[in-house]
């Protein structure tokens, strides 16, 4: 399920003092190509194993939308040695407890379990990537459940109502153009033959990063790897997903009919992936607009100007170029248009005036406590780790985070703002009771 | 993603209590009591050069009396200056440590969490000083929080996953405290004023029946020496403010549905419940093994009927609260409004089955297993272990409670589990709620108990 809310942190501020280095990560890579990171870690005597498969609904087309998260759901439901219900069955008899969750890039499996546990995991995660069984009769009733997820998900947030055409508004022709959980006739609609070629196709060894995190040795993690992956045969490297989204010549506006008590505002401009040069400016650039009570938008917005009753904005790691997303509810009785005015008046003011010394040094304050809260838990580690592994191409780059962050000066803060928050480049979208004033 | 955290996460007092896995032992820490009565635990962490604040207050929804969402709206505001620093420059100066400092109430008490580097710890233990001891309770500040609260709660109807507990609170409890609604109404947070909040604080913060955790990266001496210096000035109450929730709770009498009606649903949100259990149950480790294996967990017996066999539903799940003087007990789930029926039945189908069937060795087994295992990661961090400790002096335990935690697990047998689910796991006189499309189910609803109709943009008066 795509999380409306915002970058995981991968913010690992001043690394200097941390007790994590870059050579507490270990690797190797099995004969498949399955590549696995361990952290040894024996401050509680639990690990984890977080497994990053590089496949989102980036990799769909329109007729099997949401087919990706689709497919997590059905990683759970029966393989070879352990059948239907036995993978969580099994898990949970040996006290560990799972998850999961698919994005527009990726589809990840979490595994949490006290370490002694280690090698039942193993054995389930290697029996359904070799030997997944798809059996009809759970397609149908899995179908069921993520009807609901789709339906519980718009029922509860007019976010979600927003965001997806939105979405379908800034990329007509890139994939990320619809919602990871799919369009309802999709949902309804996904063949058997689908299901099976989706997992030949991306849930391969050599199309995943494992991360191992917690109280077991590296050379324990690596025996289990060879025993219970290392037999699943390699696959041929997935499609590359070719549309580049063309560039926005213009403002496109997006407007939703919902009854709510106020409006609500989402402004979404273009900005590169994970892996382009101005991602920590516009990173420290999001912090600074909408970060904490102090923060630009919402100390202007929110408190002085009474505009809005609540401002955030979200800016994730991803493989192709992406968005930068504002969310505002317009305070009570505010026509959404003027709330919609003085948010460009505050990116202006970015462009024209840039930021000063104590706002940059204040984020990357923030940025260093961001750090100690990833990796203060085994959890937090893992999910960093092969974040940087999968999303910046190294998890080494984990480690050169600080010194990119301290790199950024005022000036590119302001360079940024200026080349990626322009009108050309913005789409708006309102979600509202009354559309047709 | 496979489930929704809210309906797995089982008891919200779990994390106390799911102790001891594999050898567990809570890190050594230091409790002392200063002449007015405050009680601090220190424990020193030092992974990371962080420290992690948590405090507990008496002030909680049980003492808004009729003015519902005082207790909520006065912790909220003890961030709106104090004597030394605005409102603004409080945030300004935390905000550029990167240090977080929140203030909240849930319905028994209130709370303040703070988490900082190790090496700002004089000025926001300053600054927390001035939250806890000398908030102004600005009033311009607090119009503008207010504005923005009444149109929170107008947005909280738009999800009715948001609104259904404080429903059920208040058809469980009654008129019982445990029933109030902790974040108010429109009609009561109109009311209120900064003299209602001053009021609010003089009589309930207080530092005997308070405590303050810090957990992080210090000397223990010099945090006793600092806290003691920080804190010794806070005066002691009036009087104390008496135990409202002590009342006794009285049980229902019959079975009861509310039916709350929002137009545009597509859904039917619901909860089953019915009367639970204190916080100092004996029988407290035992009933969350129990309910791990009926509704606390993914394999549990309600999420795999209701969402693995039938696809129902994305989640099911039940969980027991626990507070100090009693609880309740709930299932809850949600389902297409078309499907509402089948999804009740067959809830009402595995309640039944728990006291037919019981549960055999094996899953008795796997439920120890479960609890045991999934214990530790909930005791890992600074922050972690500082809310454990207030919540040892809220609830009144001590570390035995988590060093015994797998032993008092492992004693579970099938005997005792017997005995426990037909006495805390309800059979009848179930209260529920429905929010979802009236016309459309009120029908269905009538099979269930006596039903009452509420509009979801209605006013929640006494009562509903």
């Amino acid at each position: 399920m795509k999380k409306l809310l915002l970058p995981v942190l991968l913010l690992l501020g001043i690394l200097g003092q941390a007790q994590m280095k870059a050579d507490d990560v270990k690797t190797f890579t099995l004969k498949n190509g399955m590549k696995f990171l361990v952290v040894e870690d024996f401050s509680i005597p639990n690990a984890n194993m977080y497994l990053f498969y590089k496949v989102g609904s980036r990799n769909e087309y329109q007729g099997i939308t949401g087919l990706s998260h689709f497919f997590e759901h059905m990683m759970f439901n029966g393989a070879k040695k352990y059948g239907p219900k036995l993978f969580d069955q099994t898990m949970e008899f040996n006290g560990g407890a799972n998850n999961a969750y698919t994005t527009e890039n990726v589809t990840v499996y979490t595994n949490w379990f006290p370490a002694s546990a280690t090698e039942v995991i193993f054995d389930l995660e290697g029996d359904r990537i070799s030997s997944l069984s798809i059996d009809p009769k759970m397609v149908e009733s899995e179908r069921g459940v993520v009807l609901s997820e789709r339906s519980t998900g718009l029922e509860n947030s007019p976010w979600e109502q927003l965001s997806q055409p939105l979405q379908g508004a800034a990329f007509l022709e890139h994939p990320y153009h619809w919602p990871v959980i799919g369009y309802e006739d999709d949902m309804k609609n996904w063949k058997q033959a689908d299901l099976e070629r989706y997992f030949k196709t991306y849930y391969a060894p050599n199309n995943c990063v494992v991360v191992v995190s917690g109280g077991i040795r590296l050379e324990e993690v690596k025996r289990l790897a060879e025993k219970y992956i290392e037999p699943i045969p390699a696959q041929p490297a997935p499609p590359k997903v070719n549309t580049v989204e063309p560039l926005q010549t213009g403002e496109r506006r997006v407007m939703v009919q919902k009854e709510v008590a106020n409006p609500y505002l989402m402004i979404a401009y273009h900005v590169p992936e994970a892996r382009h040069e101005d991602y920590y400016a516009l990173n420290i650039l999001n912090s600074i607009l909408t970060g904490g009570k102090s923060s630009r938008m919402y100390s202007s917005l929110v408190d002085k100007k009474q505009l809005a009753n609540s401002i955030f904005s979200g800016y994730s790691e991803s493989f192709d170029p992406t968005l930068f997303q504002f969310y505002a509810v317009t305070a009570k009785g505010i026509h959404e248009n003027d709330l919609e005015k003085a948010i460009y008046e505050e990116l202006e003011k970015v462009k024209q005036e840039g930021i000063s010394e104590q706002e940059l040094q204040k984020i990357k304050n923030q940025k260093l406590m961001e750090f100690y809260d990833q990796v203060e838990t085994i959890n937090g580690k893992s999910n960093n780790i092969g974040t940087y592994e999968v999303f910046f191409g190294d998890y080494r780059k984990m480690f050169d985070a600080p010194a990119l962050y301290n790199k950024v000066t005022v000036a590119d803060v302001q360079r940024v703002a200026k080349k990626y928050f322009t009108k050309q480049n913005r789409t708006v979208g309102v979600l509202k009771t009354n559309t047709e004033d | 993603m496979k489930k929704l955290k809210h309906i797995i996460a089982g008891f919200l007092l779990t994390l106390v209590i799911q102790a001891a896995a594999q050898g567990y032992k809570l890190p050594a820490y230091e409790k002392f009591k200063l002449p007015n009565g405050l009680v601090i635990y220190l424990m020193e962490q030092h992974e990371v050069p962080v420290i992690s604040v948590s405090a507990i207050f008496p002030a909680g929804a049980i003492y808004d009396g009729d003015k519902a969402g005082l207790s909520s709206l006065t912790a909220t505001a003890l961030k709106h200056g104090t004597k030394n620093l605005s409102k603004a420059k409080l945030e300004e100066e935390l905000d550029f440590l990167g240090a977080s400092v929140s203030t909240y109430a849930s319905k028994e008490s209130a709370g303040l969490s703070a988490k900082f580097a190790a090496k700002d710890k004089d000025k926001v233990l300053q600054i927390i000083k001035g939250i806890i001891l000398e908030p102004v309770f600005d009033t311009t500040e607090f119009a503008k929080e207010k504005k923005r609260l009444l149109v929170t709660l107008e947005q909280q109807k738009e999800s009715p996953r948001s609104v259904i507990g404080g429903y059920f609170d208040k058809l469980l409890f009654g008129d019982h405290v445990y029933g109030n609604l902790q974040q108010g109404n429109t009609a009561t947070v109109s009311a209120l004023t900064t003299a209602d909040l001053k009021g609010f604080y003089a009589a309930n913060y207080r530092p005997d029946g308070s405590a303050i955790s810090v957990a992080g990266d210090f000397s223990a001496k010099e945090m006793k020496a600092a806290l003691s210096a920080l804190f010794a000035g806070w005066k002691k109450g009036p009087k104390t403010n008496g135990n409202l929730a002590g009342a006794p709770i009285s049980k229902p009498g019959e079975s009861n549905v509310l039916l709350v009606n929002k137009d545009d649903a597509k859904e039917t949100t619901f909860i089953i419940g019915a009367p639970g259990i204190a916080r100092n149950n004996p029988d407290y480790v035992a009933i969350d093994v129990v309910n791990t294996l009926f509704g606390g967990r993914f394999t549990s017996m309600l999420n795999d009927e209701l969402r693995v066999n039938s696809g129902l539903t994305y989640g099911a799940g039940s969980r027991f609260n626990a507070l100090k003087n009693g609880g309740s007990f709930i299932i809850s789930t949600f389902t297409a409004g078309k499907t509402t029926e089948p999804a009740i039945d067959k809830a009402l189908e595995v309640l039944k089955k728990l006291h037919s069937n019981g549960m055999d060795e094996q899953a008795l087994t796997s439920a120890k297993n479960y609890v045991k295992g999934q214990f530790p990661p909930r005791f890992e961090t600074a922050s972690q272990l500082a809310g454990l400790m207030t919540q040892m002096f809220w609830y009144n335990f001590d570390e035995s409670f988590i060093n015994n935690f797998e032993k008092n697990v492992d004693g579970l047998n099938l005997d005792k589990a017997k005995e426990i689910i037909s006495k805390y796991f309800p059979k009848d006189k179930l209260q529920f709620v429905l929010v979802g499309k009236a016309v459309d189910i009120q029908k269905i609803a009538e099979k269930y108990g006596k039903v009452k109709v509420v509009e979801i943009k209605e006013e929640g008066k006494k009562g509903f």
